[in-house]
């Protein structure tokens, strides 16, 4: 999966989360399962190698918290945050999804005015 | 459980690991946790969803990085990633270079092996692509077929005049050709030479499918007016001169026209080396029928569809109905009614003889290819185990386990790239060497080290690095691993299992090797020692071609060469000198069907003998014993007598029991009587594994002036000086006949020689496979049981402290070294069994299951084996108890 052929759920799910601002790993998963309403429960593997693709690609990039940040025992906690191209794939990438939802929406009402 | 799934973090790459490792356990620990205190259930789940998630994505993560060290713009990502990539893939390799730096004893052994395995295999592969793989130039070669008769297995004939005519316009066939191959004089410009030439029909290349690219085809018309050259001929004479058609050659007693020149693959059938082709045409009227033995080789284009069922039929039914076409005798009609085709592909016909040897070898070095992959594998496994041993016990298993298996790899392929390089080196000497001992073989020429052999060696190298990176991944698998965590030795009979098998198989090849090799010895020195019925040493032999406006008649002829036989014998270290037309090993004997004189007229009585022409002193010369009467004296031809001296089979054939001396034979061709005066022994004409022939000997010139003249016959010189009496004799030459050409010229040791040279050199080169073969299984049992030693140090050293003698000590390791090389050594017969008959067609006086040979090679290898594994059984009764444990 590239950028060039769309978002994956679990990818769009975690710019989505970042959109609200830097979060750290464990943030991410739980407003990942929070905002796809249990759909989506990412594992630590698959989590990281999307955040670790999203890197690559530029969308993300590692980031200071704003504001105060929760305390931490042991090592310091990374967050991260969408770059200004995250934030553009995830409006269009939104767009798609608002474009074919409305197309769903559409064909359900038809298919239910048949029955 | 949390530990476990902790664990398999370290499944990720390195750098994937490096960056989030720590967060990738931080939220398997947290996760864990909460599903923990919902209840066993949903820890479960958890465990196993999140273990196969974490699973998959190293893997995926290894297959396909996602991570690539930094972050890269949208739009440069791919191509980044592969940079970083390759400079990863540099680095390691880059690491397994310094670590095999630090072995050396290791890397020259696992380059060492490979190198030569894939260096054999490249040279044989490189010899089996040119002569076997490559298409033959002609079109669709498939459908071509050469028929002849045949008279039992391994007896084929060529077939007679009628027999082409017969067969022409059969419906099976698109097209029916024919051709024959002969020496004759040539002159192009003012030099006189003698070639080797062919004549053929006038489609004959038409059937074949090839267009001259000087020139064109020739037309029936143009018979015996006109030649095509074949492109060696055109470049080597004519300088490869395009005006070259419309000139005239000289060539077997004709001015010829050249009208074409064939392209530069091409050559004519049956061999290369066959400088120009005569067209002939074959008229009903001319052919008379007699024998169905002939000279015509006949070549055909099957149409397609046509089962090898369907054309025996038919050419049997043909052949049936030639008598009632073209008459004959009622012997001719026997022998029409006893005829059986024998329909051969073109392709197995100039390609059969090269092909046994040559597949012989490939699977030979195959072998040898195996054998050295296991002997590096085994090694690869040992480093792996030793390695794992120093690591695992501080470091967590999965992590030391992966890294391991991934820096083997890239040592893995480092060592087969080496290997790869020098063995190309290897091909590169070794190949030459090769061709120059290699039997007469088409196209042997074309051999070389292109393209094709550097992908064959880059693809064996890619499959060792494979073998030796994979086998010892595989092989370290997790149970045993970890017991080795554990710090204790345990039982290692898994791990020494897959060993023993590598070990036990390569005893297997390299005794069907062995033998393989053995049953060739012994079938070389049988042919070695027959007794042709000839000397073969001290024996110079050449033939010259005079031409002169006195040389005309038989007379005349053998007058010119008694003159020269007396020049010779003047030479100094010249013991004595003979003529004789046909010189055994060299040229075959014409044939013939001769009466006795009681049965002189009978069209269908005598026999079919061959014969060819001597004088001088040929029978002392060659050594050939006379048995009874005498030879012929130098002034018979001037007498104009009628005698023969015939061999031992042929009087014995004629007149069994009885003196064949001043017997009568009669020439079923022409009625003409001779009178036997002497028989001498059998000898073998064509070649050491033949039964003789019967044979008799006529004089250089017969009854009458035109009998017979024999314009160029071989001469054949005693002498201690046979290798460098030539220039002397070509001096000679040049004196008496100048212009003259004098070819060939050998000693009939080289003679001898040349007809054993498939044998010899399959022989030879199957014996240096076979002992490589020996040499790396032996070096490989030796290898595995220094290990096994080194291992099982402080349980010998128990031993020994508890009271075990050496002795016992050096027997039970004997003893393992001895189970696996006995188990081999059984799979290895049964092997030898089932495979050496392929060596059928080679071998000589010998069985392919031959007992002797059987039980000495297993001997060999047994006491091979037992010296192997004694060297290290020796080491470990040395073991000093208390150094062995102390070093635990």
């Amino acid at each position: 999966m590239t950028a060039e052929s769309g978002l994956s759920t679990l990818e769009y799910h975690v710019l989505l989360a970042m959109a609200a601002g830097p979060l750290y790993g464990y943030a991410i998963k739980e407003a990942v399962e929070a905002e796809s309403r249990g759909a989506v429960t990412p594992r630590a593997g698959s989590l990281y190698r999307v955040i670790a693709r999203l890197i690559s690609w530029g969308f993300v990039a590692e980031a200071t918290p704003e504001g105060d940040v929760e305390p931490h025992p042991g090592r310091t906690r990374r967050y991260y945050a969408l770059t200004r191209e995250g934030r553009s794939a995830l409006a269009e990438e939104a767009a798609r999804l608002k474009g074919a939802a409305a197309l769903a929406e559409k064909r359900l009402r038809v298919a239910g005015g048949r029955r | 459980m949390r530990r476990f799934l902790l664990g398999l973090v370290h499944l990720f790459p390195e750098g994937f690991r490096r960056e989030f490792g720590e967060e990738m356990r931080e939220q398997i620990r947290e996760d864990h946790d909460r599903a923990a205190s919902r209840g066993r259930g949903a820890a479960l789940w958890f465990s196993v969803t999140t273990g196969a998630d974490v699973l998959a994505s190293a893997l995926r993560e290894h297959l396909s990085p996602t991570w690539i060290g930094e972050p890269r713009s949208k739009h440069t990502h791919i191509m980044g990633r592969e940079r970083m990539t390759m400079g990863e893939w540099l680095r390691d390799l880059h690491r397994a270079a310094r670590s095999l730096r630090r072995a050396p004893a290791f890397a020259a052994v696992t380059v060492g092996t490979l190198a030569l395995a894939i260096g054999v295999n490249t040279g044989i592969f490189s010899v089996v692509r040119a002569v076997l793989l490559e298409p033959l130039p002609f079109e669709r070669t498939d459908e071509l077929v050469i028929i002849r008769g045949t008279a039992g297995p391994d007896l084929s004939y060529g077939l007679a005049e009628e027999f082409y005519l017969q067969f022409r316009d059969s419906e099976v066939f698109e097209s029916v050709a024919f051709f024959f191959d002969f020496t004759s004089s040539l002159r192009v410009g003012d030099e006189m030479e003698r070639a080797w030439m062919g004549g053929g029909s006038s489609n004959f290349l038409e059937t074949l499918g090839v267009e001259p690219i000087v020139g064109r085809l020739p037309t029936p018309e143009e018979k015996g007016r006109v030649a095509v050259l074949s492109h060696v001929f055109w470049t080597d004479r004519y300088g490869a001169d395009p005006d070259v058609l419309g000139r005239t050659v000289f060539a077997s007693g004709a001015d010829l026209t050249v009208i074409g020149v064939m392209p530069p693959d091409f050559f004519f059938p049956p061999a290369e080396g066959v400088t120009l082709l005569i067209p002939q045409e074959i008229e009903a009227a001319d052919v008379t029928p007699d024998i169905v033995t002939g000279f015509l080789s006949i070549l055909a284009r099957v149409r397609p569809g046509v089962g090898a069922q369907e054309l025996e039929v038919e050419l049997t039914t043909l052949a049936r109905r030639i008598p009632e076409r073209f008459g004959g005798s009622a012997a001719y009609a026997q022998q029409v009614s006893d005829f059986r085709p024998l329909v051969v592909p073109l392709q197995e016909d100039i390609l059969g003889n090269a092909r046994g040897p040559l597949r012989i070898l490939f699977a030979a070095v195959g072998v040898v290819l195996f054998i050295a992959c296991a002997n590096v594998a085994n090694l690869f496994m040992v480093r792996a185990e030793d390695r794992l041993r120093e690591t695992a016990v501080r470091r967590a298993l999965g992590a030391g386990r992966a890294r391991l298996i991934g820096s083997l790899f890239s040592e893995a392929v480092l060592v087969a790239a080496l290997a790869g390089g020098f063995a190309m080196v290897l091909a590169w000497v070794c190949l030459p060497l090769i061709l120059a001992g290699a039997p007469d073989v088409p196209r042997l020429g074309n051999v070389g080290l292109g393209a094709p052999a550097l992908a064959f060696a880059a693809g064996l190298s890619a499959l060792a690095a494979l073998a030796c990176g994979l086998v010892p991944a595989v092989r370290s698998s997790a149970p045993d691993l970890g017991r080795l965590r554990d710090g204790s030795r345990g039982s290692t009979r898994r791990r020494s299992l897959g060993r023993d098998t590598l070990v036990a198989a390569q005893t297997a090849l390299a005794l069907v090797l062995l033998i393989g090799s053995g049953l060739l010895v012994q079938s070389f020195w049988r042919l070695s020692n027959v007794d042709p019925g000839y000397d073969t040493e001290d024996i110079f032999t050449f033939q010259i071609a005079p031409v002169s406006e006195e040389l005309f008649d038989g007379p005349s002829y053998a007058r010119f060469h008694m003159s020269f036989v007396e020049r010779l014998r003047a030479l100094p270290g010249v013991e004595s000198v003979g003529v004789i037309e046909n010189v055994p090993l060299n040229e075959g004997l014409s044939r013939g069907r001769f009466l006795r004189e009681e049965e002189a007229g009978d069209p269908d009585a005598g026999e079919a003998l061959s014969y060819t022409f001597t004088s001088g002193e040929a029978f002392e010369t060659l050594g050939i014993e006379v048995l009874e009467g005498s030879t012929f004296t130098v002034d018979d031809f001037e007498l104009g007598l009628a005698s023969v001296v015939l061999s031992r089979s042929a009087a014995d054939l004629l007149w069994p029991g009885e003196s064949a001396v001043g017997r009568r034979l009669v020439s079923g061709a022409n009625g003409t009587a001779y009178t036997v005066i002497g028989v001498a022994e059998d000898i073998l004409q064509n070649d050491f594994r033949d039964a003789p022939q019967p044979m008799f000997w006529l004089p250089l010139a017969g009854p009458t002036a035109t009998s017979w003249a024999l314009s160029s016959p071989g001469y054949v010189v005693r002498t201690s000086r046979a290798e460098t009496i030539a220039p002397e004799v070509r001096d000679l030459v040049r004196e008496v006949a100048p212009g003259a050409p004098m070819y060939r010229v050998f000693t009939m040791a080289d003679l001898a020689a040349d007809s054993m040279v498939e044998l010899s050199f399959t022989t030879l080169m199957l014996a240096i496979v076979s002992a490589l073969a020996l040499v790396l299984g032996a070096v490989g049992l030796y290898g595995i049981l220094s290990y096994v030693v080194a291992q099982r140090r402080r349980e010998i050293g128990v031993r020994m402290a508890l009271g075990a003698q050496a002795r016992r000590v050096q027997r039970m390791v004997v003893a393992q070294g001895a189970r696996v090389v006995v188990i081999g050594v059984v799979a290895g017969l049964a092997v030898a069994v089932a495979s050496t008959r392929v060596l059928d067609r080679l071998l000589f006086d010998v069985e392919s299951a031959d007992a002797i040979t059987f039980v000495a090679m297993t001997a060999a290898l047994l006491v091979v084996g037992l010296l192997a594994s004694w060297l290290p059984a020796r080491r470990a009764s040395s073991v000093d108890p208390i150094e062995a444990l102390r070093g635990e």
